[in-house]
């Protein structure tokens, strides 16, 4: 693996942006960030601007893994070649849309936490625990209820396009579960190496978590922003996360009841 | 060509596959313009499938499955400047009008040399190549409202490229040693 530039955020060591073009502004943290409750027009905007730069990010994520990587199983490395297309195509799709919006490229900040964090991982078994068991099975999670929400708020085309989307992504996880376990049992030190990788997102996320109160540069509370999704059961079935995983999951947020029903029917 | 010539060239039109894979992956972090990244990383998962279809073919030529094996010296270091192109411009044009009509010319020679019956799999392989190296130049053509457009004049690092690849003439090393 190359050397590559870090930057150090809220004292945190993380690898240094990918290259974006001048009409973009790029956060660091969420209070940098722009976002609206509601449903305005603006608000679909940033909320289409702000998925497509973390698709964007996705497909960088997985472009360096096959430039970092060269040694790693062949049919890991198509899988990874497979998702930078996916990604990429989903991002394209989601500037086609924001297009048709009256929307532009640049037109709100983004971040790329998940390429600062993943990317700095020295381990391809690490970056696919971070990067797609982990952001894109949250993206999963999230995508349960998204579609719903913009058919709900009259736009059946950006619903459609999100949930061609998520279909996509259920096959991301599903291969990084089925090759984390696979490289896991092979050679047990891969173990480490993903404990490592959960152990430096942990610390990264929390690290960058925002403090109690704090804004976006549009006044908006980011703290609801910060929670996570509830638990995308069946995608996650789909994704092949265990009965026992899944049962954890649900456990952490909250959720006994659905976790011992997952365990009676498991 | 006989089992093992064919074996050899098989395994470096996928080094040279993989390689331009990699270099497209490398490039896409690096590169600002979105729309460019988004080409480019379309053209990976075709330089992969190339890749995979040739690994298989080798095994069936009586080489290891996914064998590859290093073009001549001359070509690998006219595929690392290659690499090395920094610019948005340079690396659109080194991709599209060098690289890919390097390849295209490899997969037409074999096609030329070899017996298109006895090595009907590769042959057929060979052809699926070539169109997707066709539908990959369509696409930056399809796309140039979207990316940056070509110079007039080549910069100095795109010049010394092409003239690179031009002058390595020979590819597939016949060596034994590297079999």
């Amino acid at each position: 693996m190359d050397p590559f530039e870090t930057k150090v955020v809220r004292g945190v060591t993380l690898r240094k942006d990918p290259v974006r073009e001048a009409c973009f502004t790029v956060a660091d943290t969420d209070d940098q960030m722009i976002s609206w409750p509601d449903w305005s027009d603006q608000s679909k905007r940033e909320r289409i601007h702000r998925h497509m730069n973390n698709e964007m990010t996705t497909t960088e994520v997985a472009a360096q893994c096959l430039a970092d990587f060269p040694d790693a199983p062949w049919e890991l490395r198509m899988e990874l070649a497979r998702q930078v297309w996916d990604e990429s195509r989903h991002a394209m799709g989601l500037y086609r849309r924001l297009k048709e919006l009256g929307g532009r490229k640049g037109e709100f900040p983004v971040a790329n936490f998940e390429w600062t964090v993943s990317s700095y991982i020295d381990s391809v078994v690490g970056r696919i625990t971070v990067m797609n068991r982990t952001f894109e099975a949250g993206t999963m999670d999230l995508m349960a209820s998204l579609p719903s929400e913009w058919r709900q708020n009259g736009d059946p085309t950006t619903a459609e396009l999100l949930e061609a989307i998520a279909a996509d992504e259920i096959h991301h996880v599903r291969f990084a579960n089925h090759w984390v376990r696979r490289l896991c049992a092979e050679n047990r030190r891969n173990l480490l190496k993903v404990v490592q990788a959960v152990r430096f997102l942990d610390v990264a996320q929390k690290a960058l978590s925002p403090p109690p109160g704090t804004t976006n540069i549009v006044g908006v509370s980011v703290e609801s922003a910060a929670q996570s999704a509830p638990i995308n059961v069946p995608d996650r079935q789909l994704a092949e996360f265990t009965d026992e995983e899944i049962s954890v999951l649900l456990k952490q947020h909250g959720l006994e009841a659905l976790a011992t029903g997952q365990e009676a029917r498991a | 060509m006989d089992v093992k010539q064919r074996a050899n060239s098989v395994g470096t039109l996928r080094f040279i596959s993989i390689f331009l894979m990699e270099t497209l992956a490398r490039w896409i972090p690096t590169t600002p313009e979105m729309e460019v990244k988004m080409l480019l990383s379309r053209h990976v998962w075709r330089m992969a499938q190339q890749a995979d279809r040739l690994g298989h073919r080798a095994r069936e030529l009586r080489a290891p499955l996914h064998y590859s094996r290093p073009a001549r010296q001359d070509f690998m270091t006219a595929l690392r400047q290659l690499a090395a192109v920094s610019d948005s411009i340079d690396r659109i044009d080194a991709f599209h009008d060098v690289a890919l009509p390097s390849l295209a010319a490899l997969y037409k020679r074999y096609l030329a040399e070899t017996d298109r019956l006895t090595d009907e799999p590769t042959v057929v392989i060979c052809e699926q190549a070539l169109t997707e190296i066709d539908t990959m130049c369509r696409e930056r053509k399809d796309w140039s409202s979207e990316i940056p457009q070509s110079r007039s004049t080549d910069s100095r690092e795109l010049g010394a490229v092409r003239q690179a690849v031009a002058a390595a003439r020979e590819v597939i090393d016949t060596s034994e040693a590297a079999a």
